[in-house]
């Protein structure tokens, strides 16, 4: 009988309370991971977290109590803690893992690096950083009832970023400003419109009708006049919408009557697009006025923001919002610009009136303030237990890598209900390193698809060298026998070539330029596939991406993060609570799942490529098709639907 | 028709509705009143218990009483997380009533420091779920039978170094209710395309489906008889884990704990020879449950604690609230292996 130190032998209890941890975040997994860690005997733990508590946390990250609204997570994670582990050593950081301070050198003083975060650039930048400096990464991810943990090690599984994950899906400029056909679409041109009047205004967040619309066309002669007319006649677009919203006083009356009735009554013009459409009804300031009830008469069932109320309801939260987010901006001066926060609550009317008229604008049933925040906010549902149970499996796995035993570490998957072998959480085998990963593969090497003469130098950079190969502090320079550089990392320097095209530096076709992230130490070449033909409000296409059953093509990046986190430049540490409830989870999958459409989701945030993937079953060897779910809120992904009957009936 | 807990239907406050927000958005606002109805006892404050109280209690259940008639021990401050360093010698359950309490001020939180086979049977009908951890087997039997009579949720569990179960008895015909999305027809006319639809229906709607499931007893789920036929064809599809909880059981009948490290090399003897004794007693070959598990069964192991605490604390919650598929019955955990998985045993 082995000597045991508690559950554990004697050599592994030793090493538990030497080596070093690292636990990046300290919320809804981070909490639960740091008690395990230290009831376990893990002694010397470094937590970090760049956020602060908010009382929606409480629910699960139960190291907080409401006293510590507005403190620091990793810091009042700590504390809390030393509460009931008076011994163990813990450093906490009130900072962004982004920080040039935590180099390769800062993760080598780690045995284990274990991730409890909530958002893919963080992840992407967490693996570089333990690849490079070749220390196991557990990796793990929670939404709602589903979770999944797994175990990175250089050259011996898959990193991180070996297989392409989802990108967020982003819907094309015509459906969002012509033709809106789910809540959804209403909802992101709410946000845009905010964004237009009182915060930073973004050419790729246009709120009036779209001329140029292809299908408005009754011929191809017809769409490039219109496209042609857009931009040369002093349309609609000319005049800023900020500039004309203050024009007007920001009058609430005058706004409605623009967006909801004017803007509506040119797109009725438009006659193709409804010729098979039900057509927009515009709306009438004075008639809604008249028409509209007193609210008390309706009976309430639910809290008060799950009431939907009636147009005239949102006509008035729509005026009331407009002249409280006025004054904000009055307050704070010139040039002033509001960020769009789902816990600002006037933000927030705002775009549940907007989103609501427009909703009923386009014949759509309303939604109430709850469901518009989950939507516009990009809410992930979360509980205790999900969180209690991944965490307590990170540890397991966390434990074999102590101990030596990294074959004997597993992806285990953990489902809403047990799959057809009866099991709850599936382990599975890790699989190898993918030879032709852009990030851990020897060489890596991509192909990109773009239009050289129309990619500007400032789009490389932050469309895609950040966003989308999920560098932080990206070098590059042209490998044309002069090592031209292109972009330097260092504030300021490359700022005059911004504004350029990549083919004012005689990039064209086949050109290859080296992207470096020195922080990461990563070195990616690009191979530059010159283009024409991408499709509209497509600015560039990585070639080899799995293809998707229906590909919408990754349009406008930059679109799609200022969706999902209200924050537009992901790859910067945020201050505000806005951007930490943001998008992704791992891919939580589960064996005989039923092959979906990748419907338009109540979270802005839904996979769109179909890549399958195989897992072996740890204990069968059997090999599992599976496919990236799309909202993990609605059950109807689980394994085992085998209810073709929703009638009453005894489970067997 | 969906039996309602027969209480007033609590109103949500703001207060809650902030606190509860994300919880709120998977499960619904009538699956949180009926959580904020339930009163719930749980026996036993190791390291299972005190992931169970935390659960519970962030979940939002109107009581929560913890009772245990144990003492805080050293071992104790390895394993659980709600008993401050200095109380030891304290009961564990009035240890741990602090932190409890301060996970969730709206939750009246209480201890006892009794033993469960004290209580009258009275005692456990005052509660809407019962959950037993570090309970001997009559114990448990018993407390299954007196509650399944009334109505009651029962749930036991234990963690035994890397393994872990959980079983359920939610009674003869428990009913709830499923989330289901609504389906949307395509439209018959494919000439017209889906954008030809008069009315816009929202693709998330989704509807409750009613549904209705049958436990049996712990005492029929322990009392497989794996003699016939059927039973020995269905038993290469059986968690081995099953037998082993029969051995721990056993153990802990026999000498009123489980298996302890300070005792871990005669404690490893004597499993052995349950072990044979219980597969014997079953017509069992003793291969079954091979000599490995001796190892690894000392102790509550804190990450085990809470993977099983996890998945016992949400079937209390589904319970409480009648909503989703409860887990049929038992839930074993493997930690050695990263399995878990759910089986039926008992009656067909």
């Amino acid at each position: 009988m082995v000597q045991l130190v508690g559950s554990l032998r004697k050599e592994v209890a030793e090493s538990l309370s030497t080596c070093r941890v690292l636990v990046v975040g300290a919320g809804g997994i981070g909490c639960e991971l740091l008690k395990n860690l230290v009831l376990t005997g893990f002694k010397n733990i470094e937590v970090i977290d760049l956020d602060i508590i908010d009382v929606s946390n409480l629910n699960r990250q139960f190291l907080f109590q409401k006293k510590h609204v507005g403190k620091s997570k990793a810091q009042v994670a700590k504390e809390s803690v030393l509460q009931f582990c008076p011994t163990a050593n813990i450093t906490a950081y009130h900072d962004s893992i982004m920080n040039p301070d935590y180099n390769v050198e800062f993760f080598r003083n780690f045995m284990l690096v274990m991730n409890a975060l909530d958002n893919r650039a963080a992840r992407n930048h967490v693996n570089r950083m333990c690849l490079a400096a070749d220390i196991p990464l557990i990796e793990s991810g929670t939404a709602g009832y589903l979770g999944q943990v797994t175990v990175i090690k250089k050259g011996l599984t898959e990193c991180y970023e070996c297989q392409p994950k989802p990108t967020q899906k982003t819907f094309p400029g015509c459906t969002i400003r012509n033709t809106p056909s789910e809540p959804i679409h209403c909802i992101v041109w709410a946000k845009y419109l905010f964004n237009q009047l009182f915060g930073e205004e973004d050419a790729d967040q246009e709120v009036s009708p779209d001329t140029a619309d292809p299908e408005a066309s009754w011929n191809p002669a017809e769409t490039e006049a219109r496209a042609m007319a857009s931009e040369t006649d002093g349309d609609i677009k000319r005049v800023s919408t900020k500039e004309w919203a203050r024009s007007t006083g920001y009058d609430p009356a005058k706004l409605f009557n623009k967006l909801f009735k004017d803007d509506i009554m040119y797109l009725l013009t438009m006659d193709k697009l409804w010729k098979k459409r039900k057509a927009p009804l515009p709306l009438d300031w004075h008639q809604l006025e008249s028409q509209g009830r007193p609210q008390g008469e309706v009976k309430a069932v639910g809290l008060k923001d799950q009431q939907v109320l009636g147009v005239w309801g949102y006509c008035q939260l729509f005026q009331h919002s407009i002249e409280t987010l006025r004054s904000e901006l009055q307050e704070k001066g010139d040039g002033a610009e509001l960020v769009w926060d789902k816990d600002d609550a006037p933000a927030l009317d705002f775009v549940t009136a907007a989103a609501n008229l427009r909703m009923y604008i386009f014949s759509m049933t309303m939604k109430s303030r709850f469901d518009i925040k989950s939507m516009a906010g990009n809410i992930i549902p979360a509980i205790a237990t999900t969180n209690a149970i991944i965490a307590g499996l990170i540890v397991m796995e966390g434990l074999k890598v102590v101990s030596g035993e990294l074959e004997s570490c597993r992806t285990i998957f953990l489902n809403k209900h047990p799959n057809l072998r009866k099991k709850l959480l599936v382990p599975c085998i890790l699989d190898p390193p993918c030879a032709n990963c852009y990030v851990c593969a020897s060489r890596p090497e991509v192909t990109v698809k773009l239009n050289v003469l129309k990619t500007t130098v400032l789009a490389l950079q932050d469309r895609i060298l950040k966003e989308r190969f999920g560098m932080v502090a990206p070098d590059v320079n042209i490998e044309d026998g002069k090592g031209t550089i292109l972009i330097s990392s260092e504030e300021g320097e490359t700022d005059a070539n911004n504004g350029k095209f990549l083919s004012d530096f005689g990039i064209r076709n086949g050109s290859r330029l080296q992207s470096d992230d020195f922080l990461q130490d990563y070195t990616l070449l690009i191979n530059v596939l010159h283009a024409e033909d991408l499709e509209k409000d497509v600015e560039f296409e990585v070639v080899g991406d799995a293809p998707d059953k229906a590909p919408p093509p990754p349009s406008n990046q930059e679109d799609a993060s200022s969706i999902a986190n209200g924050n537009k430049d992901s790859a910067q540490p945020s201050t505000s609570n806005a951007a930490a409830e943001v998008d992704d989870v791992m891919i939580v999958e589960s064996e005989g799942e039923e092959e979906e459409e990748a419907s338009s989701s109540s979270a802005a945030a839904v996979p769109t490529s179909g890549t399958k993937r195989k897992h072996l079953d740890d204990e069968t060897g059997e090999a599992s098709v599976k496919r990236p779910r799309t909202n993990q809120s609605h059950e109807s992904a689980d394994a085992e639907d085998d209810d073709d009957d929703d009638d009453i009936i005894a489970l067997d | 028709m969906i039996d309602m807990i027969a209480k007033e239907d609590p109103i949500i406050s703001e207060e809650e509705a902030a606190q509860y927000d994300r919880q709120i958005r998977l499960w619904g606002l009538d699956a949180q009143k009926r959580l904020r109805g339930s009163r719930v006892l749980l026996v036993g404050l190791g390291g299972l218990g005190a992931e169970v109280a935390k659960n519970l209690i962030l979940a939002g259940v109107k009581g929560l009483t913890m009772l245990d008639h144990e003492k805080v021990s050293q071992e104790s401050c390895r394993a659980q997380f709600l008993v401050p360093v200095t109380a030891q010698g304290e009961n564990r359950a009035q240890a741990s009533l602090e932190r409890a309490q301060y996970l969730n001020p709206m939750v009246e939180v209480r201890a006892q420091a009794e033993r469960a086979e004290d209580q009258p049977d009275d005692f456990f009908l005052q509660f809407d779920a019962v959950c037993l951890t570090c309970c001997s087997r009559d114990l448990m039997v018993r407390v299954d039978q007196l509650c399944s009579k009334h109505n009651i949720k029962v749930f036991c569990g234990n963690v035994y170094g890397y393994y872990g179960y959980m079983f359920s008895d939610l009674g003869p015909e428990y009913n709830y209710v499923e989330e289901k999305p609504k389906m949307v027809k395509p439209s018959g006319d494919t000439n017209d395309g889906p954008k030809a639809k008069k009315a816009k229906v929202d693709p998330n709607e989704t509807t409750m489906v009613k549904k209705t499931a049958s436990f049996c007893s712990l005492k029929e789920a322990l009392e497989v008889d794996w003699t016939t036929e059927k039973a020995k064809a269905g038993l290469k599809r059986t968690p081995v884990d099953y037998f082993l909880l029969h051995v721990l059981l056993k153990f802990r009948t026999d000498k009123g704990r489980d298996p302890a490290p300070q005792s871990s090399g005669e404690d490893a003897r004597l499993l052995r020879q349950i072990r044979d004794d219980v597969l014997e007693s079953m017509g069992l070959n003793r291969e079954l449950l091979s000599d490995d598990f001796v190892s690894y069964c000392f102790s509550e192991m804190a990450p085990v604690c809470a993977v099983v605490g996890g998945v016992l604390g949400q079937e209390v919650v589904k319970a409480l609230s009648q909503r989703d598929a409860p887990h049929k019955n038992i839930f074993f955990f493997d930690g050695r292996k990263g399995n878990g998985v759910v089986d039926y045993f008992g009656p067909q």
